[in-house]
């Protein structure tokens, strides 16, 4: 039994090494100016001084914020009303509203961002704008993982009998769902919330076929400076790695400690 | 109140809205455009009978299918050894584990193609490394090849088949092990005959999300490669995007081989699943 345990820490082991290599080795590449030999030389920060004072990175970085907060408050407010009204009014209707949810998932990047462009590119007004297109791109690119965390943490708190409860004390449904439901799965909701600005944090081909130019992220610029300055643009990876690890860390510790609490 | 209820229907309509107008009509605005020739603007079959003729996107397909095929096998391979490690070990190292796939399932892209350049691209680290060592496998690989692909997608499937492969080994009881230890079978006899043909549906559906995965993974392919590897999710993005007319029609066309590529393998794969599932009610 000894043994085999070993074989698996063995496994493990080579598997983290496997993953972890690639972000080591860049890690080390923005440290150090000079690493043609097995050892570096020259440690300094200047690559990272040098992204950190770039007003287009600092641009980009603004920009990709901007273009997570607003698709993912409108996908949550309206995936909340969906799923309240279906769950309280039109259960019929919610098989009709889960499939439209996870259709996102089988089209993928590419394929949605063809079909928005060609479908609004050609015309003018409020909807061929590019900015538009993008926002509405990513509320449909995030719709699954919203939709489910939003779902999942409505049935675990029994939505439908929190509702009856608050209706028996006097409340308007409307009025149980906004004072009891929504404070109640509102971990939920900052965890998928999380997991969406990871996906917009990351994305590159909804960016780069519908916004053209008008808007760039830090996945664009990280393009960009990769074809000209191979040391400034590991600074700029490591800083994404970091704000990605960063959204992980607080989604597994919020989720461990929704565990907990309901073990307790 | 049957009326007061079909009040409510218009709380629906936000949602309804947006998913017409950002995922369904353009949906539909893609098959519906995979029929229409970009030089006449009329119905027509020929946007399919281009992929299928021209070298070009004959070899995008070919390429596609086939790094996404190795890269998901490989990705599958590597975490049911992971995941299977990780049910058997757990405690300290594997909450490591879990935290660690966890972080790197969002590595991939732009900056997993940068770390793999610096890694093991012309002037690598690894390759330089290799070259200093003598070590010829190291300083004589070409990442920019469709092998050298290959290598860097299986890095993508990694975590992603481990974290959907872990919750699966949860159904699989240690009493079946020790009971198959009493009747003589050793460890390597348990998972042939008994774990993987439980973790098959498991292992099937986790295959067809890395293959749709890899499959229209763009932006990893577009940092290495740029134009020079002809990839399926390359072609499409630029009959929309790029320099020359857009070929809506053709784009479309391609987009709609790739869904049913997709769909292909999804009906595949649950067929099987389907054949083992039956096996064990039977048995």
């Amino acid at each position: 039994m000894k043994k085999k345990n070993g074989l698996s820490v063995l496994l493990i082991i080579l598997i983290l090494i496997w993953l972890l290599v690639p972000l080591a080795v860049s890690l080390i590449y923005s440290l150090f100016s000079n690493w043609t030999g097995i050892i570096p030389k020259g440690f300094s920060l200047d690559a990272y001084q040098s992204v950190l004072t770039d007003p287009q990175f600092l641009k980009a970085l603004g920009q990709t914020i901007l273009v997570c907060i607003v698709p993912i408050l409108l996908t949550n407010v309206i995936v909340l009303l969906t799923l309240f009204t279906v769950t309280a009014y039109f259960p019929k209707l919610e098989k009709y509203v889960q499939i439209i949810c996870m259709i996102p998932y089988t089209v993928q990047g590419v394929i949605l961002s063809v079909s928005i462009l060609s479908l609004y590119v050609g015309g003018s007004g409020f909807f061929a704008s590019r900015l538009v297109m993008l926002m509405g791109a990513y509320c449909i690119i995030i719709l699954p993982y919203t939709y489910q965390g939003i779902r999942n943490s409505m049935r675990a708190v029994n939505m439908p009998m929190l509702l009856d409860a608050a209706q028996m004390l006097g409340c308007s449904r409307i009025e149980a769902f906004f004072k009891v439901v929504v404070p109640n799965i509102m971990p939920g909701i900052i965890v998928s919330s999380l997991l969406a600005v990871g996906i917009i944090f990351g994305d590159y081909v909804l960016i780069r076929n519908l916004a053209g130019s008008t808007v760039t992220n830090v996945q664009m610029y990280l393009y960009q400076v990769m074809k000209a300055d191979s040391r400034k643009s590991s600074a700029t990876f490591i800083l994404i790695m970091l704000v990605m690890f960063l959204i992980t860390a607080v989604v597994l510790v919020l989720r461990s400690r929704s565990e907990k609490g309901k073990r307790n | 109140m049957k009326r007061k209820k079909y009040v409510y229907l218009l709380a629906l309509l936000p949602f309804i809205v947006l998913t017409v107008m950002y995922e369904i009509l353009p949906l539909i605005g893609v098959i519906a455009g995979s029929f229409v020739s970009d030089e006449s603007g009329a119905a027509t079959f020929t946007n399919y009978t281009t992929i299928f003729s021209k070298l070009l996107y004959q070899k995008a397909v070919k390429n596609s299918l086939k790094i996404s095929l190795i890269s998901s096998l490989g990705g599958i391979l590597i975490a049911f050894l992971g995941a299977k490690s990780y049910y058997e070990k757990r405690g300290r190292l594997g909450e490591i584990f879990m935290t660690i796939l966890n972080m790197v399932s969002n590595f991939a892209g732009i900056p997993l193609a940068f770390a793999y350049m610096i890694l093991l691209g012309n002037a690598g680290v690894m390759v330089q490394f290799g070259r200093l060592t003598g070590i010829d496998a190291l300083a004589n690989f070409n990442l920019y090849s469709s092998n050298g692909m290959t290598f860097m997608y299986i890095y993508f499937q990694i975590p992603l088949a481990t974290l959907l492969l872990i919750p699966a080994f949860n159904g699989i009881r240690k009493e079946w092990q020790e009971a198959a230890l009493l009747l003589g079978t050793g460890s390597t006899g348990f998972w042939m005959k008994v774990g993987i043909p439980v973790l098959m549906p498991s292992i099937l559906s986790s295959f067809s999300v890395l293959f749709a995965n890899a499959l229209a993974a763009y932006a990893t392919a577009y940092a290495l490669m740029m134009n020079m590897l002809p990839l399926l999710p390359i072609q499409i993005a630029g009959c929309f995007v790029g320099d020359v007319k857009m070929q809506r029609g053709l784009g479309s066309a391609l987009s709609v081989v790739m869904m049913i590529l997709m769909v292909i393998m999804i009906f595949i794969t649950n067929t099987i699943s389907k054949r083992f599932q039956k096996g064990a009610e039977t048995r």
